[in-house]
């Protein structure tokens, strides 16, 4: 099973993955590839290193839209970077019905502490981001990277919950016996000697005021709630498509393995298409040092150990996976990429890679 | 010079964080061995669904108790959403009032979405173990998730002004903010994408919480390379790693002043023979500032 960066499908490569196996160059790397094959190719990146940002030519302009890489190949490559704080801001301004809606939630306090906090916020405005994007026509291949996650699968799940949070007619229907519509607070004569005890243990537990501004920032969300959902559910029909291809990228130690094997069924079993899985940075076989001075011999054992180490877990993964869908090993490249040359160079050896044998 | 265990002889928590794949698990747990074979009755938490800490003691998982692994060592796996959970067993009085509560979908949207709330309860939990148990290394989420730990009792204690959460927000937030009572530790790979991910994490640290980290950890270096004759024998791999390490190294050392610790890489599995060698190569002194 190999990856044709030069035809049409898939349009929409993901790189999934946990924290630190090396998703956001591998992503780059790839999209170099799909660009030097033709294809006018955007790159979405969560927060590159200093050293990735200066290969790909890109600064802070990039928050904001796609900017072109200065990358020699028939086709266009551009990138952007993901900045979840300011999105939520943007989208609140852009669908909000009128100026007045927009201010209200812009200055609700429960809304200023959710911006930038809540879970889940950085996957679901990559989501976002990624939905724009999708319908810009512009771009025959987004390589989308996700966020360093615990869990490889988190990305997926977030948007869901975001949804299901901001929900607010589930949580309006609960905030009503004591606030109206519009957010104010019932009288207490209405609610009877019941409902002024309720009040008196919730104004003792968080504030009613801390109620109220949530009970408010919930009336002036709803008209843009419909709009959400219905991104929410278009990016999830777009991730299950058959043009979308999902890349798992796994380290080659042992003990995740099995951690590898449980993320890449899940995938399967969930219906998004997994492509090859790419097990990443693994240490060359070297042979065990004979005859070599102190100094030298203990080098010469660390990387013999490494490589040894590696190839087991390679080996245990190629087991677990079974022939089906055998790893992809992207080898440890012995400098960094830090230049737009070692990128497309990098990009050009995962393009011409053949699952091993 | 002192070394880290003298830096950490007070401490009521230690928080310990880092990139993903640095080594922050087994760096974590190495503190805690020490502190624990010198004297300080240590536990140390690991807060991950995948757990992997008790794989460093050569231990069974934990599944959320806490298990011996020592005269005076602990370790446990927190599970955030759990702790949550009893937390809000535990505080509202009537039981059919929290049977309710923690069943009603409003409150699974806000315990996992609301800011705040899980990290509120994972340090209210290392607060309390630490005032029966000792010391609590707290092996953190990584990076960008262990900023939201720290900062989330400061967050929570500005939206709920009032009430008993309010309070135990404001004095969580005061805990992790005494310098003398609760320790940061940075761990990092001397490579470019960790190390930059590290300084950004120190002054995001200063700017949000306005602390510092105690001490950095330089994790997995390769080792020197020998002199002439030998250095013709070297693996590219090797030669160029090294020349890496030794410019993040000067990066680092460059743009932090405090302590610094700094590890090898070496040829052993996760288990209690690495655990054994990075606890005594961590009591060794520690290097400073551009030294």
């Amino acid at each position: 099973m190999t990856l044709d960066l030069a035809a049409d499908a898939p349009r929409l490569l993901v790189l999934v993955g946990a924290g630190g196996v090396g998703k956001t160059t591998l992503a780059a790397a790839l999209a170099a590839a799909s660009a030097a094959r033709g294809r006018d190719t955007l790159v979405m990146t969560f927060d590159p290193s200093l050293r990735l940002k200066d290969a790909l030519g890109v600064g802070e302009e990039a928050r904001e839209r796609a900017v072109e890489v200065p990358l020699a190949a028939p086709g266009v490559l551009a990138a952007s970077l993901l900045d979840a704080r300011r999105t939520f801001d943007g989208l609140v301004a852009r669908y909000a019905p009128d100026a007045a809606a927009r201010d209200r939630i812009l200055g609700n306090r429960f809304y200023r502490h959710l911006a930038g906090h809540l879970g889940g916020i950085l996957e679901y405005m990559a989501v976002e981001r990624l939905f724009e994007a999708a319908a810009d026509e512009r771009w025959r291949r987004l390589v989308l990277d996700t966020p360093p996650a615990r869990q490889a699968l988190d990305f997926l799940a977030a948007p869901a919950r975001i949804v299901g949070f901001l929900d607010s007619g589930a949580l309006r229907l609960a905030l009503r016996p004591w606030f109206d519509e519009r957010g104010r607070l019932r009288p207490a004569r209405r609610l009877g000697p019941l409902g002024r005890r309720a009040e008196r243990t919730l104004d003792e537990l968080v504030g009613l005021d801390l109620l109220r501004d949530m009970a408010e920032f919930f009336a002036a969300f709803a008209p843009l709630f419909a709009g959400f959902r219905r991104r929410a559910l278009e990016v999830q029909a777009l991730l299950r498509s058959p043009r979308t291809l999902f890349l798992l990228v796994a380290a080659p130690g042992e003990e995740r393995a099995a951690d590898t094997l449980f993320f890449a069924r899940q995938l399967v079993g969930e219906g998004y298409r997994l492509g090859p899985i790419l097990v990443n940075r693994v240490h060359p076989r070297q042979p065990a040092p004979a005859d070599a001075p102190a100094a030298l011999a203990e080098g010469l054992r660390l990387c013999h150990w490494l490589g040894e180490r590696d190839h087991r877990g390679l080996a245990h993964l190629r087991a677990l996976l079974g022939a089906e869908r055998p790893p992809l090993p992207v080898p440890l490249l012995a400098r960094e990429p830090t230049s737009l040359r070692e990128l497309a160079a990098l990009g050009e050896t995962l393009a011409a890679s053949r699952h091993s044998t | 010079m002192a070394n880290p265990f003298d830096l950490l002889a007070r401490h009521e928590l230690v928080v310990v964080t880092g990139k993903g794949g640095v080594g922050k698990t087994v760096v974590a747990a190495a503190l805690g061995a020490g502190l624990a074979a010198r004297g300080r009755r240590a536990v140390v938490l690991e807060v991950d669904p995948r757990e992997s800490l008790h794989q460093v003691f050569g231990a069974s998982p934990s599944g959320g108790a806490i298990v011996e692994v020592g005269e005076r060592l602990a370790f446990q796996n927190l599970r955030p959403r759990q702790v949550l959970d009893d937390l809000v067993r535990a505080r509202l009085p009537l039981g059919i009032l929290a049977r309710r509560t923690l069943r009603s979908p409003i409150y699974e949207h806000v315990a996992e979405g609301a800011p705040g709330l899980k990290e509120l309860a994972v340090l209210l939990h290392a607060r309390e173990l630490g005032a029966a148990r000792g010391v609590v290394v707290l092996d953190a989420p990584a990076t960008g998730h262990a900023l939201s730990l720290l900062a989330a009792p400061g967050l929570v204690s500005e939206v709920v002004e009032k009430g008993p959460f309010g309070a135990l927000a404001a004095e969580l937030a005061a805990w992790i903010a005494d310098p003398e009572r609760c320790a940061l530790v940075a761990v990092t790979a001397a490579e470019e994408m960790p190390a930059q991910e590290t300084l950004e994490l120190l002054a995001a640290l200063r700017r949000e919480l306005g602390r510092d980290a105690d001490l950095l950890v330089v994790n997995g270096l390769y080792p020197p390379l020998p002199p002439p004759p030998g250095a013709a024998r070297v693996p590219a791999l090797w030669r160029e790693r090294r020349g890496l390490n030794e410019r993040e190294l000067e990066r680092l050392a460059a743009a932090w002043r405090g302590p610094r610790a700094e590890l090898p890489l070496l040829p052993r599995e996760r288990g209690p023979d690495l655990l054994a060698e990075l606890v005594a190569r961590l009591g060794s002194d520690l290097a400073e500032g551009g030294g």
